[in-house]
């Protein structure tokens, strides 16, 4: 059955690691490059387990695990050039950590010490968005911008299959085809919006629904990171000059829970996972390179120590990470604050000091 | 009587609602074969088939865009948004036709669905699974809305919203959904009256108005307190019922108001301008707010400054009677 | 080194409470790395395995399979090697932490010094200073005086101009003893106000309230009986103008009152049930030895009962200016808790009001309440002719718990037959 659905898709590279043409794209990488993305899967991989594991020992709130979508999430971050603007959802580790994010600025929001984590403007990566689709229009937005300044950027704008029932994500389709934005709609279709599978609001492929509005769309095969690249690359070229919007849909599947709060055997069969896991997009590239000799076991074994050491900072990063203090929850609310607000901070302020040892007269 | 948490007792209810009436269903994200997020709707389609408990696109204006249409058609909808926070995108729908259509169609169209929505802190959660909406539909004439504190008003209410031809926001209390309290699932409840304020534990001294999840507080407050503290749930934050505040501000002449959202333009300012207007005489101290303060909701290692907590309630309590 | 370091059980679904313990998928003994699976546990929401926080050997397991558990609770004991962190608090819910006890309870308060920075009209949800009014607001614009709205009431109720008076609360407020002292003084009126008639809810305090309150409670709790008679006051009447004649230089002033009282203190020492109380814990009955004789006393405050203390001990001169002095200190507000507290029989005047009789309700704690309607000529049967004489008509209400139909009517009698002959009764009496 994944057979069929994928039929349509884009693929350089089979499950059993073997490289393979297609007519329409194709990519060619060096041995440092190729090494280079399958060491940031892993390493992405090994965050996500470990973050998951620190929620299941109370250091984080929440955790929603990227497990199985490393290679569209890491092949389509590597597509883009660092002037260009990326919209993650909540469950893009991958392409945050490509876009130079650091795992505890990832992890702060887990960890439930900020509503953001990093500078999106530095980073030209935009914060989780947890409202499902919201980012889909401010990437259209976004993008309009781009285009009014001429700028020589592209945008892209992750979404799930889930959020594309929403109105935002469609209205944000409007947008890109009506205004020809630069921009790629980069939809990872992992099977589950929670426990909805997706073929029972898709009644047609979701890549064929960008025809309906008036632009491009491509199936890739969301675990093949060959494919994931040259798919996008060739997206946000044609929309660095001037060909408008694309939509991608990686075809993959979410090998864990939705959140740690979630439980998947209430609703999904594990014969499903067995199948998918035969279609991990970490070991194809593995042997890929093994077979081709682009990389050996002490190479393996170096990004293995690596992700082990990665473990032990994100435990110990997570574990030292302290509450701000509680007067911090103002700060922010407007660009100065307003007279009530500073009112409220300092009577948050008295009141806590209230209870301090050492106050008696 | 039987023991329940606030969530099985939903879930009871909605049970029992919809073994009443053929023409109730549910309608939401993950309410089917997940039986919901927090459970409250579990085993409910195994029971009742996937036409009468319907998991929906993950799109809120859908579903409350739907069930104004269900309503037309004769059915009642209770559906649920998954997160306070998630109820936004369909805000328009529940502001612009949910409220508006009996008036619009001069009483020829009623709208008695149910919008079930979780909401409040303290869970521990990542942004926009905190927030207490509950102002701005307050603020919307056309709406009712009541929020349940513990599991008996839990399997009452939800079971009286249902019957009520207007359309109702039922907000869930959800840091409080584990809490378990006597049941009595014997009872028919349907034609009871949920639109009233309750008298939970009596008090002489200061009189506190809470409502869904602080009521807990509150009333653990008044037990830790040193003071005689009575402890009124609001229940109905639409149409509110103050009638047993004001007669007990008569007798205490001291009134707190305690809610977890933020206080310029919420509940607590309603409740005290109408306490002033009634008791003006009585009152020995103004009306004292114990709220979340107006800021975001803050990132979940803070809420525990942001939720009002025994100790801010004890406060205000003194503050009122040292006025 | 090592040490123990043990494992609470985390919220691991956003709010959950407890879990049920469904497996140990270790055993003490074991030696186990950091995240691996240590337990399954079922929460209201999933199934989930727990991985181990540490590096170590399980040495105990704190809870079983089949047991529900409160999150925060221990639930394994793990030796760590060269524990080089502090055995610190281990996380349990992010933005809370272990549940240090079981029941709410007030965080302690470090004392505030005195030189708490006062601020002005702190906003509503803040901590007040120790001081909870500031000066800038005492320093209020001339003109607004400074008084809560019930206190405003009372000015208004006493017909007290409220920018007249002197203030003496905290910061210049205006306090109740202000609008009373005021009232008292005869301070000009306020203007009467022309407004146009209205409907209002009035709140209930102080005196009414307690008022309001006693007899509620009195009516719900003690079956009360009330009985009459009326009593030919010739005799009566001549008694008290002698003995205003007689004490007329001393400024004791005697009053029917006084002469009533005189004979219900009589029929309370002929008939002890009349002094005593219902005790719901037994049932029991309070008996009194002193007779506490309350005098329900219309004043300006409302209704005040003062109360003579061991009345019985008096002599009739003492009693006249006991009630004197009580009635004249509630009237101007000067009573003491004590002085309209401890009463175990009351009399009370209706007759001032023009009043014939009527059922007095019983004070709390008390058995008996004595009323007297006013004195009035009626026809009045004398050896089988009709002529005119003062009568008044006694109303006796009592405890019919504590005392039968019989032992209420022989102390009506008793305090009737002393008034129609007070004299002969004092003889009697002392004979």
């Amino acid at each position: 059955m994944v057979d069929a659905l994928l039929g349509s898709a884009v693929q350089l590279l089979t499950p059993e690691g073997e490289r393979v043409e297609h007519p329409d794209f194709d990519i060619t990488l060096t041995d440092a490059e190729l090494r280079s993305l399958y060491r940031d899967m892993v390493l992405v991989r090994r965050l996500d387990a470990e973050a998951t594991a620190l929620q299941r020992q109370g250091e984080i709130g929440l955790w929603a695990s990227s497990l199985g979508q490393e290679a569209a999430q890491v092949g389509s971050a590597h597509s883009l050039r660092s002037s260009d603007y990326a919209f993650p959802t909540y469950r893009d580790h991958g392409v945050s950590w490509c876009r130079g994010v650091q795992p505890m600025e990832i992890l702060a929001m887990f960890r439930g010490i900020t509503n953001g984590g990093w500078d999106p403007i530095a980073r030209r990566c935009s914060l989780y968005t947890i409202v499902i689709g919201n980012q889909v229009l401010h990437a259209a937005g976004y993008a309009m911008g781009v285009q009014l300044d001429g700028a020589d950027e592209a945008v892209i704008v992750y979404f799930g299959d889930g959020a594309t029932d929403e109105g935002d994500v469609n209205e944000a389709f409007v947008l890109g085809a009506d205004y020809q934005l630069p921009l790629v709609y980069f939809c990872e279709n992992n099977q589950w919006a929670i426990s909805s599978p997706r073929d029972r609001f898709n009644r047609a492929p979701l890549y064929q629904r960008a025809a309906g509005f008036g632009f491009p769309g491509v199936r890739v095969d969301g675990n093949d990171i060959l494919a994931v690249m040259a798919v996008t690359r060739m997206a946000l070229d044609r929309a660095r000059s001037g060909g408008g919007p694309t939509l991608v849909e990686a075809f993959t599947y979410r090998m864990g829970a939705h959140t740690t709060s979630d439980d998947p055997t209430r609703y999904r069969h594990a014969e499903d996972l067995e199948i998918w896991r035969l279609r991990d997009p970490i070991e194809r590239l593995k042997v890929y390179l093994a077979r081709n000799g682009m990389a050996d076991r002490s190479y393996f074994d170096q990004v293995d120590h690596e992700a082990a050491d990665l473990a032990v900072l994100v435990r110990d990063g997570v574990r030292a990470m302290a509450a701000p203090a509680p007067e911090t929850m103002f700060d922010h609310v407007y660009v100065d604050p307003t007279a009530e607000l500073v009112a409220q901070r300092a009577g948050l302020i008295a009141y806590e000091e209230s209870f301090a040892e050492g106050l008696t007269a | 009587m039987t023991e329940l948490t606030i969530a099985k007792a939903l879930n009871a209810g909605l049970r029992r609602a919809m073994e009443h009436d053929s023409r109730v269903v549910l309608m939401g994200e993950d309410i089917g074969r997940l039986g919901g997020v927090f459970r409250i709707t579990d085993g409910l389609q195994k029971d009742f088939g996937e036409h009468r408990v319907i998991d929906s696109p993950l799109a809120e204006s859908a579903i409350v865009g739907a069930a104004v249409g269900l309503a037309m058609r004769g059915y009642r909808p209770v559906v649920e948004i998954q997160f306070d926070g998630f109820v936004y995108p369909a805000f328009d729908q529940i502001v612009s036709q949910v409220a508006k259509t009996l008036r619009r169609s001069e009483g020829a169209v009623r709208m008695p669905v149910v919008i079930r929505i979780p909401y409040g802190g303290g869970i521990g959660a990542v942004e926009h699974h905190s927030e207490s909406p509950e102002a701005y539909f307050v603020h919307t004439a056309g709406l009712r809305v009541l929020t349940p504190s513990d599991p008996g008003a839990a399997y009452r209410t939800i079971q009286q919203a249902i019957a009520c031809d207007d359309p109702v926001v039922y907000l869930e209390p959800k840091r409080r959904y584990w809490d378990k309290g006597e049941v009595d699932l014997a009872a028919d409840v349907r034609s009871g009256d949920p639109w009233c304020s309750r008298l939970l534990r009596e008090g002489t001294d200061v009189t506190v108005a809470c409502y869904g999840p602080m009521v807990r507080t509150c009333l653990e407050a008044a037990s830790a307190a040193d003071v005689s503290v009575e402890v009124i749930d609001l229940q109905s934050l639409s149409p509110l019922d103050l009638d047993p505040v004001a007669a007990s501000v008569e007798r205490t002449g001291h009134l707190v108001v305690v809610h977890e959202a933020s206080k310029t333009g919420g509940l607590g300012a309603e409740v005290a301008a109408r306490i002033t207007e009634r008791c003006f005489y009585s009152l020995e101290a103004p009306v004292l707010r114990v709220t979340g303060y107006d800021v975001p909701y803050p990132a979940s290692r803070l809420e525990e400054h942001f939720l009002p907590d025994l100790d801010r309630v004890l406060d205000a309590v003194d503050r009122s009677l040292a006025w | 080194m090592t040490s123990i370091r043990e494992f609470a059980l985390p919220d691991v679904g956003e709010g959950l409470t407890e879990a049920e313990i469904l497996r140990w998928l270790v055993q003490p003994g074991d030696v186990v790395a950091v995240n691996d699976m240590i337990v399954e546990i079922e929460t209201a929401k999933a199934a989930v395995e727990l991985p181990s926080p540490f590096a170590g050997t399980i040495v105990e397991l704190k809870v079983q399979p089949g047991d529900v558990v409160a999150v925060g609770t221990p639930i394994v004991g793990i030796e760590t090697v060269a524990a080089a962190e502090a055995p610190s608090r281990q996380a349990v819910l992010v933005g809370y932490g272990v549940r240090e006890e079981s029941t709410p309870s007030r965080r302690r308060r470090g004392r505030r010094g005195t030189d708490v920075d006062e601020t002005a009209a702190a906003p509503a949800d803040e901590p007040a200073p120790a001081v909870a009014v500031s000066a800038a607001a005492s320093e209020a614009s001339p003109g607004v005086v400074k008084a809560k709205p019930p206190v405003r009431h009372l000015a208004r109720e006493l017909g007290v101009d409220l920018n007249r008076i002197i203030a003496t609360g905290l910061h210049g407020e205006v306090t109740r003893e202000d609008v009373r002292s005021a009232a008292g003084s005869g301070a000009p009126p306020a203007a009467p106000s022309r407004q146009a008639p209205r409907d209002e809810r009035i709140a209930v305090h102080g005196v009414h309230r307690a008022m309001a309150e006693a007899m509620a409670h009195s009516a719900r709790t003690a079956p009360q009986v009330t009985e009459w008679v009326d009593v030919e006051m010739t005799r009566a009447n001549q008694a008290v103008a002698r003995l205003r004649e007689a004490w007329q230089g001393d400024g004791v002033r005697v009053t029917l009152l006084t002469l009533v009282a005189t004979g219900l203190i009589r029929a309370v020492q002929a008939h002890p049930l009349t002094n005593a109380a219902w005790v719901d814990e037994g049932p029991a009955l309070q008996m009194r030895g002193a007779v506490n004789m309350g005098i329900a006393a219309d004043t300006p405050r409302g209704l005040l009962v003062p109360v003579v203390k061991d009345a019985g001990a008096l002599s009739l001169r003492q009693l006249a200016g006991a009630i004197q002095g009580l009635v004249d200190d509630a009237r101007e507000g000067r009573s003491t808790p004590a002085d309209l507290t401890g009463g175990t029989v009351s009399v009370t005047n209706i007759g001032v009001f023009g009043i014939d009789g009527g059922t007095p309700l019983l004070p709390p704690g008390q058995s008996a309440i004595l009323a007297m309607g006013r004195v009035v000529e009626r026809p009045w049967v004398v050896e089988g002719v009709v002529v005119s004489r003062p009568v008044m008509q006694l109303t006796l209400t009592f405890d019919h718990r504590v005392m039968d139909g019989a032992t209420g009517s022989k102390v009506l009698r008793a305090v009737a037959d002393f008034l129609a002959d007070p004299a002969l009764e004092l003889l009697v009496d002392s004979r």
